[in-house]
């Protein structure tokens, strides 16, 4: 299975290979799809994937060292604004936006990490982003 | 052969066929143009994209006392008025006068808004006459209170449009949407095999079959008509284009839409759908134009020079498929590579559809009959504009002051006071650039002690070229906050340098 999770590392660990030892210890599968360093923390987008098991292990892992939370719904598309032009396609790093045979633009809520990108270059404005 | 008048007759008896321009295509491919002509009576196209050149007429009626309106604010948004006292024309692409608000609310969102119905605020100011005392006018209105909103767009409905893709190393911002770096998307434009002046090409003739000054259409889910040529008409290089009307009051904000395409400006979105008579085989033959029989150049926009190289040439079937491979010059290789890159729309092809449809809906209804154009549209023109470019190679201090990597700071130092410069640029053996170091850096390298010209220089430096407009240089030094760029030949030798003083220098301004 896969499990997409928001993380933040508490600012003592910021420098440990936090990651690398939850891969080695769970041999879950880590893919980090954003980080963000910060003086006080750091934040990450990660999507484990492996077993039930190696995920709960993991999780329980990565909260020692931080906090996680899952993924909420984090962008809608204003059906009443959106022209469906297809812009905003190509400015989405893990392919959650496709154009259907229709040419309707359609968007699959659940594979979003909330980078925003789509957002930020809609000419029409016709993307909502919840705020992370 | 038919006439005009004899569909006509027909669509008010409800016996015409109606085809969109997509249905139209199998049918010519299986019927041949005759039998298609005679089967067929009209062929209902449709195009939804971005359109710059539109804007509409407004006349508010007189207020008590009366004012002659010079500047006039339309939720912020300045409608020009140096026409009669209360007639003003508000611009699609018009920013917001409030720079905070900018690009994104503008010309066309006031339009979208008042389409929709909503309340605009007019603020308006002008000179006292004796027959005008008033001096200032503020109130609120909405499409119902003008006398009249008659969209009037000089240019819309383009034949066709380049697609676009940029080479440099940076994110841009352009027309055509956001473009990523190292050619890593193609946008593109246009409605393509559902293209009203696609379909109306007559490709031996370099002519429109049908369409002409008078010709009724659907404009932004209204009726309107095609009053002539657009601006920038060029039907000799297929690239048509029209000057359209319409009464705002009849729109729909389904068919108009606002937008503001990021970094670049506002724009409208307009469906424009055209029905074509199809009156002979010639004019049956080119409405089975498709997707792939219409060429599209993909441009670097890159390159901000009003002649951008063509990338590769692809056409509207293959763009929309998702992505397209193109041959380009990997500088790192020192060979030209394959690349397959995503493509992404900035018009909307379902939406163009949805406007071949709706009109096809509103002629088999009998809503909607045909008119017989009073004029050809004219032959137009487009040439460029006679302006002449500087270019770095006319204001370029030379010869070079450059320096070796191996200098100490002192040297370096000594250098830019004795020839009272800032920037120096570092080179190898050969002369050519590998750094920048200016005063700044040497202060800094004072303060911080540090002995070694490779440790304090800027290593990616912003180059220029001789033949770059001074424009372009002035834009990199705005983007990038520096104050002098080297200019390099083909082989990265430096000729010279362009500085912020040489810029300002040449405004006229008092150098700092």
């Amino acid at each position: 299975m896969k499990k997409r999770i928001y993380y933040w590392v508490y600012e003592k660990y910021i420098d440990k290979p936090v990651i690398s030892k939850v891969i080695l210890e769970t041999k879950v599968m880590i893919n980090i799809l954003m980080a963000k360093m910060r003086p006080q923390e750091s934040f990450l987008i990660l999507e484990l994937s492996g077993s039930e098991k190696q995920i709960e292990e993991a999780l329980d892992l990565l909260e020692k060292y931080g906090e996680y939370e899952d993924i909420p719904k984090i962008i809608e598309k204003n059906r009443e604004r959106c022209i469906d032009c297809g812009a905003c396609v190509v400015h989405c790093p893990v392919k959650a936006i496709y154009q259907d045979e229709d040419y309707s633009i359609v968007f699959k809520e659940e594979e979003c990490i909330g980078c925003k990108n789509c957002a930020k270059i809609c000419p029409l404005k016709a993307i909502k982003v919840f705020d992370i | 052969m038919k006439t005009i008048r004899e569909i006509n007759e027909r669509i008010k008896k409800g016996d015409a066929v109606v085809l969109t321009a997509e249905e139209m295509i199998e049918v010519v491919e299986e019927m041949g143009p005759e039998g298609a002509a005679k089967e067929v009576d009209v062929v209902t196209t449709g195009t939804f994209g971005a359109m710059c050149s539109s804007g509409v007429f407004l006349n508010f009626g007189h207020a008590d006392p009366p004012i002659k309106m010079m500047k006039t604010y339309l939720n912020g948004v300045e409608a020009y008025s140096g026409l009669a006292a209360v007639d003003a024309y508000l611009g699609a692409a018009q920013p917001n006068s409030d720079d905070d608000i900018d690009i994104n609310y503008g010309g066309a969102h006031v339009i979208e808004d008042l389409v929709a119905g909503k309340e605009v605020r007019l603020v308006a100011e002008g000179y006292t006459t004796d027959c005008y005392p008033r001096k200032k006018v503020s109130t609120t209105i909405t499409l119902d209170d003008v006398n009249q909103a008659i969209l009037v767009n000089p240019r819309n409905c383009y034949q066709t449009y380049a697609a676009a893709t940029n080479s440099r190393e940076e994110k841009i911002y352009t027309y055509m949407g956001t473009l990523l770096p190292e050619y890593s998307n193609i946008n593109y434009s246009g409605a393509g095999q559902l293209n009203p002046l696609q379909n109306d090409y007559n490709r031996e003739r370099k002519t429109f079959n049908t369409i002409g000054i008078g010709t009724k259409i659907f404009l932004g889910g209204g009726i309107g008509y095609v009053i002539g040529e657009g601006t920038q008409h060029d039907p000799d290089k297929a690239f048509g284009t029209l000057m359209v009307k319409g009464d705002l009051k009849t729109m729909s904000p389904k068919f108009l839409r606002a937008a503001t395409i990021p970094n670049y400006g506002c724009t409208l979105y307009i469906g424009i759908g055209i029905p074509i008579p199809v009156l002979n085989e010639e004019v049956a033959k080119a409405c089975a134009v498709r997707d792939e029989d219409i060429e599209v150049p993909i441009l670097d926009y890159g390159v901000p020079r009003r002649d951008r190289p063509v990338v590769a040439r692809t056409n509207y079937k293959e763009l929309r498929k998702g992505e397209v491979t193109i041959e380009i010059y990997d500088s790192d290789l020192g060979r030209v590579v394959e690349k397959t890159v995503k493509t992404a729309s900035v018009s909307s092809y379902k939406k163009s559809r949805e406007v071949a449809e709706e009109l096809k809906k509103w002629i088999l209804n009998g809503e909607f009959t045909l008119s017989e154009p009073v004029a050809p549209l004219g032959r137009g023109s487009c040439k460029p504009m006679k302006a002449e470019a500087k270019l770095v190679r006319d204001i370029l201090s030379r010869p070079p002051i450059v320096a070796k990597q191996n200098i100490s700071i002192e040297e370096a130092a000594r250098i830019l006071t004795e020839k009272n410069i800032n920037h120096l640029p570092i080179v190898d053996e050969e002369g050519r650039l590998i750094g920048i170091v200016t005063s700044w850096d040497i202060a800094r390298a004072v303060a911080q002690n540090i002995n070694s010209i490779s440790e304090i220089m800027t290593r990616h430096v912003i180059s220029s070229t001789l033949d770059e407009p001074i424009d372009v240089v002035a834009r990199k030094m705005s983007r990038y906050d520096i104050s002098g760029v080297p200019v390099i030949d083909k082989s990265g030798k430096v000729v010279g340098i362009v500085t912020a003083e040489d810029l300002s220098k040449l405004l006229g301004y008092r150098k700092f």
